[in-house]
């Protein structure tokens, strides 16, 4: 009967296909994994985990027994606005309307351990998040916020014990003790390693001082989670989805491997280890990845035989991806975000983000914040959806994606094992050069309509949507941040603050079994020394981290195989090159603390690979410096990537350098997340074309030469 | 034009140095032409630097030692410029340059100098390219000037002809390993120097003893420098002392016995002759009126009919006996 359904399935089918075989409807993903136009139960053959129960090992089917039916998700909303006082103001008014977590976003000179008074982070002050220099900074975030009652969870990987620091501190003065303080620290310096760049140390000082947070919040912060072991970044960066589950379950396991190292028992931290992943558009594989990250994360734990359950339990975050976000047609962002926001909570998330549709392009406005919040609120309270437990469990497709996507991600695993384990992979730039070869191919399936995104390669839009944005005046939060920096030098009893650096000093240089650096920067953030301050006392004992830098090449221009894409883009370039005697020269630049290079990477692997000359600059390089370069290479053009918004200092100055150095040819256009209120601004001051994201390569590489073209004829 | 970018060159400007050097790399013979007038212009104004090669294996670490070295040399107060070749990819055209040769910090020096090139996959070309790109550093002021090598094979030993002196790096390794390299590096290496002195100590002081022994079986000419082996940290900086004094030394001893003189005719006598060779081998495959008849040699050769080597000689033929009438 079985089986005589089946072939009349086949058949009918082949015959909807005009007798072309059942096959063509197959099609891979990313990883390489086959997806089958249909499922059936012989797909579940052999499948153990199909008979698993929710709350009990190995937790495919979520971490609770309960889940949702109980107790929905945590809308967790990230967010920080440039100053304490704004971002405070901010969360009082979510958590009015429903938010039940608070999630921190700090700015690039916080991430970086520099204070807004450097002159290295003149351009990120209060960019991109909230500027934190001092304990009264942090006070000033949770002014009147209940700390023992609001979970915060805080973005922070690279300055990580100066803000952990001041949060407990500040906690402390408002009168709640550590113990009682809930919430997050990210605290994942493995993958900054990989895609973000937001590292001050290098890798092996970096490993420590998880540890010792690890460690720390262990003893005396029992609700506290002491890392999130984050894919997010990953997904961002371009990876694939088994990449993701893989690099970020391997990162998990150095972590605990390095906390035992510290003389930890399994028990006493792997409970309070969390993940974070993005959940991206590709519906189905998402889910399958959260419910294949339990029973991956519960199979590698075994090897630490935990005693604890909760110790193979894996907890996660979600964010729906930022990098799904496109310019082009912004309202279409909210559709995107609520299919992801669908596919997290499928997928049986403890907490989310839902990010708002002008994300593309700066931080949100209470207008599309609240729409970002509401597509929570409408998921969890209209929808049914939180009825049922794991709604997918069973399903022929989806339990049999779930294997599939768990076997891709172990054999990367293994890979890594191969290598000795995370940090010595990441110090060979392994996972980082697998993810910047899959952004690659992606961005290349986007320039070729392999893959389709709505209103950027597929049906555009005839009209440009203009969306109200939230500016920041980035030199005004500077200026207030250096004023209030003034005050405090001036009130703190200054031979205390250079007794606790001292002591911190001291702590960095003795054996890790010996000290707890959390425990040294508390205190000195009790006497009011900085974030910089604390930041440079460990970079003189653990030094800055210098990333050695590779690209890939030749991998964009293979998705073009056999295909037309790239053939009038050569031409042109040899044409080019034939008229002015070399090829056209680009400096591809990232200004200023910003280390999101994903898109500089890939702007200068396809550049490259479609012809150009193509000189990369390194990462957290001032305007100075750049234009410098730009000067000796002799390029035809910069290209300045931006994603964290510092592009109005930055680019000006980068242009005001290049004149000061006597270069009046060298054109300047920039990429990335730029809002088109700033062209104007950004076109008056000279920069000769902008490109947002969802750009097709091949076409803005064949506008660039023009530009060069005509300002050379005008200079002739 | 030459003019301006003559005198300001000599003033030591970044930016003419900079449209200078693209002159020399462009492929137009507008842009050549000027180029070579500059030359002209500048040759007497340069040879003041000491030329250091510097080569060895991908991932030893020649860029944190460049780096390195140079930013030492900034230090005490030395102009420094580094001229580094990066390939091009053979299939686009197109390359990523400075990406395996970047220098952060010494990029920003004041005193320090960095132009990556793409090698353009164009036989011979990179040499011409650096040894024109030497004279007008030279005459900009620049007292070191430091040639990068990426890779092994043609390239080393072509640079190595252009230099005063020619470092090798190496990696420390076990003994066995070394059996196959040493010999062809030795016989072009005026300085052995042996990385990570940082992360591997023993290693790096076995293979230094290691070359020291195979130098030792090694005739020995008392009119030349006699390679050394030393070793460092480019990472940490150790060693970058040592490894100067050598290099001075090699110039003083140089200067003083005449052989880096001698280095340098020899290596002007060999620009002339790859010069004519280039000029001969363009004059001749640009020649039109023998264009048919290379084609038809060349089918020939292809098919086996006539061997390369007599198709040669009768396209040589051709052209003497073309110029004449």
């Amino acid at each position: 009967m079985k089986k005589k359904n089946y072939i009349n399935w086949t058949q009918l089918a082949k015959k909807e296909l005009k007798n072309n075989k059942l096959e063509i409807l197959n099609s891979k993903t990313p990883d390489g994994i086959n997806i089958k136009p249909l499922y059936t139960a012989e797909d579940l053959k052999n499948l153990e985990h199909i008979f698993t129960y929710p709350g009990l090992n190995p937790y495919l089917r979520g971490p609770k027994a309960t889940m949702y039916s109980n107790r929905p998700w945590t809308i967790r909303q990230y967010a920080g606005f440039s100053t304490a006082e704004e971002s405070n103001k901010f969360y009082k008014e979510n958590i009015k309307n429903g938010q039940t977590g608070l999630s921190v976003a700090f700015d690039l000179a916080t991430h970086r351990g520099y204070d807004s008074d450097h002159p290295k982070v003149v351009g990120d002050v209060g960019k991109a998040g909230v500027a934190i220099d001092t304990v009264e900074d942090m006070k000033i975030l949770f002014k009147d916020i209940p700390l023992e009652k609001m979970s915060v969870s805080m973005t922070m990987n690279g300055a990580v014990l100066p803000v952990l620091a001041n949060f407990i501190v500040a906690g402390e003065e408002q009168g709640v003790h550590q113990n009682k303080l809930s919430g997050t620290i990210q605290n994942d310096i493995l993958k900054e390693f990989m895609v973000r760049n937001t590292y001050i140390y290098p890798p092996e000082p970096s490993m420590r001082i998880v540890s010792d947070i690890i460690e720390y919040t262990s003893k005396f912060m029992p609700k506290f989670n002491s890392i999130s072991i984050s894919g997010y970044h990953m997904q961002e960066a371009g990876s694939t989805t088994a990449q993701e589950l893989a690099f970020t379950l391997a990162d998990g396991v150095e972590y605990v491997k390095c906390a035992l190292a510290k003389g930890l028992k399994v028990d006493d931290f792997a409970p309070r280890l969390s993940f974070f992943f993005a959940i991206g558009i590709d519906f189905f594989m998402e889910i399958a990845k959260l419910r294949g990250a339990r029973l991956l994360w519960s199979k590698l734990m075994k090897q630490f035989k935990p005693k604890d359950p909760r110790s193979s339990m894996l907890r996660t975050h979600c964010q729906t991806s930022g990098a799904s976000l496109t310019e082009q047609d912004p309202y279409n962002n909210v559709v995107r975000t609520t299919i992801e926001a669908m596919a997290s909570v499928l997928g049986g998330t403890q907490s989310l983000h839902t990010n708002s549709f002008d994300e593309a392009l700066a931080l949100p406005t209470p207008f599309s914040a609240r729409i970002a919040r509401n597509t929570q609120l409408i998921l969890a309270e209209e929808t049914g959806i939180t009825r049922t437990i794991d709604p997918f469990g069973g399903s022929f497709f989806i339990e049999k994606l779930t294997d599939d996507l768990v076997k891709e991600a172990e054999k990367m695993i293994n890979e890594i094992n191969k290598m000795g384990g995370m940090t010595k992979a990441v110090e060979k730039g392994y996972p980082k050069l697998k993810i910047e070869e899959a952004a690659t191919l992606k961005q290349a399936r986007i320039d070729n309509a392999d893959e389709v995104v709505v209103g950027v390669n597929k049906y555009p839009p005839d009209t440009k949507e203009e969306v109200d944005i939230l500016n920041i005046d980035n030199t005004k939060v500077r200026k207030e941040q250096i004023k209030k920096l003034l005050v405090i030098r001036k009130k703190r009893n200054e031979k205390k603050v250079l007794a606790s650096l001292e002591a911190l000093k001291n702590a960095a240089k003795k054996s890790p079994n010996q000290t707890n650096l959390l425990e040294c920067s508390i205190d000195a953030a009790r006497n009011r020394a900085s974030v910089g301050e604390i930041s440079d006392a460990l970079e003189t004992v653990f030094t800055r981290h210098r990333a050695i830098i590779r690209s890939v090449s030749g991998v964009y221009s293979s998705a073009f195989e056999g295909k037309e894409g790239l053939k009038n883009i050569k031409l042109q370039i040899k044409k080019f090159a034939s008229k002015f005697g070399r090829r056209p020269r680009m400096l591809v630049v990232k200004l200023g603390q910003d280390g999101h290079d994903r898109g500089a990477k890939i702007i200068a692997t396809s550049f490259a690979d479609i012809g150009f000359d193509v000189d990369i600059g390194p990462l957290f390089q001032t305007p100075n410096e750049a234009a410098k370069q730009a000067l000796e290479s002799d390029v035809h053009v910069i290209g300045v990537s931006s994603q964290a918004a510092g592009h109005k200092t930055l680019v000006p100055e980068l242009l005001k350098n290049l004149k000061k150095q006597g270069n009046k040819d060298i054109l300047v256009v920039c990429g990335g997340v730029i809002p088109p209120q700033d062209y104007k601004f950004l076109k008056d001051k000279g920069v000769a074309a902008i490109y947002g994201p969802g750009t097709n390569i091949p076409k803005a590489a064949s506008d660039i030469i023009q530009l060069i073209e005509k300002k050379k004829n005008i200079a002739a | 034009m030459i003019d301006t970018l003559y005198k300001k060159i000599l003033l030591s400007d970044r930016l003419a140095l900079s449209k200078a050097i693209t002159l020399i790399e462009s492929s137009k013979l507008k842009d050549k032409n000027k180029s070579e007038e500059l030359i002209k212009k500048l040759y007497k104004k340069s040879g003041k630097s000491i030329r250091i090669g510097i080569s060895g294996p991908p991932g030893v670490g020649k860029s944190t030692f460049i780096e390195t070295l140079g930013i030492f040399l900034t230090k005490k107060k030395y102009k420094v410029a580094v001229l580094a070749v990066d390939p091009s990819s053979k299939k686009s055209g197109g390359s990523i340059l400075g990406d395996k040769t970047r220098m952060e910090k010494l990029s920003i020096q004041k005193n320090a100098y960095i132009r990556p090139t793409p090698s353009r996959g164009e036989l011979g070309g990179v040499a011409r390219r650096t040894r024109e790109t030497m004279i007008l550093v030279e005459a900009a002021g620049y007292e070191v000037i430091l040639v990068e090598t990426v890779g092994v094979g043609q390239s080393e030993t072509e640079v190595a002809e252009m230099v005063d002196i020619f470092l090798v790096l190496l990696q420390p390794s076990s003994g066995d390993e070394l059996q196959g390299i040493k010999k062809g590096i030795i016989e072009i290496a005026d300085l052995l120097i042996v990385n990570k002195e940082d992360e591997f100590k023993n290693e790096v002081m076995n293979t230094v003893s290691e070359y020291k022994n195979a130098l030792s079986l090694l005739k020995k000419d008392k009119n030349t420098f006699n390679t050394e082996v030393l070793r460092c940290s480019a990472l940490k900086g150790s060693g970058v002392n040592e490894i100067w004094k050598i290099i001075k030394k090699f110039q003083l001893l140089g200067n003083k016995k005449g052989w880096i003189k001698e280095k340098r005719r020899q290596q002007l006598t060999k620009w002339m002759w790859d010069d004519l060779q280039k000029n001969l081998f363009e004059k001749i495959k640009s020649n039109k009126k023998l264009t048919l008849e290379f084609t038809k040699l060349q089918k020939k050769v292809s098919k086996n009919i006539i061997s390369p080597t007599e198709a040669s000689k009768k396209i040589l033929h051709h052209y003497i006996k073309n110029n004449k009438s």
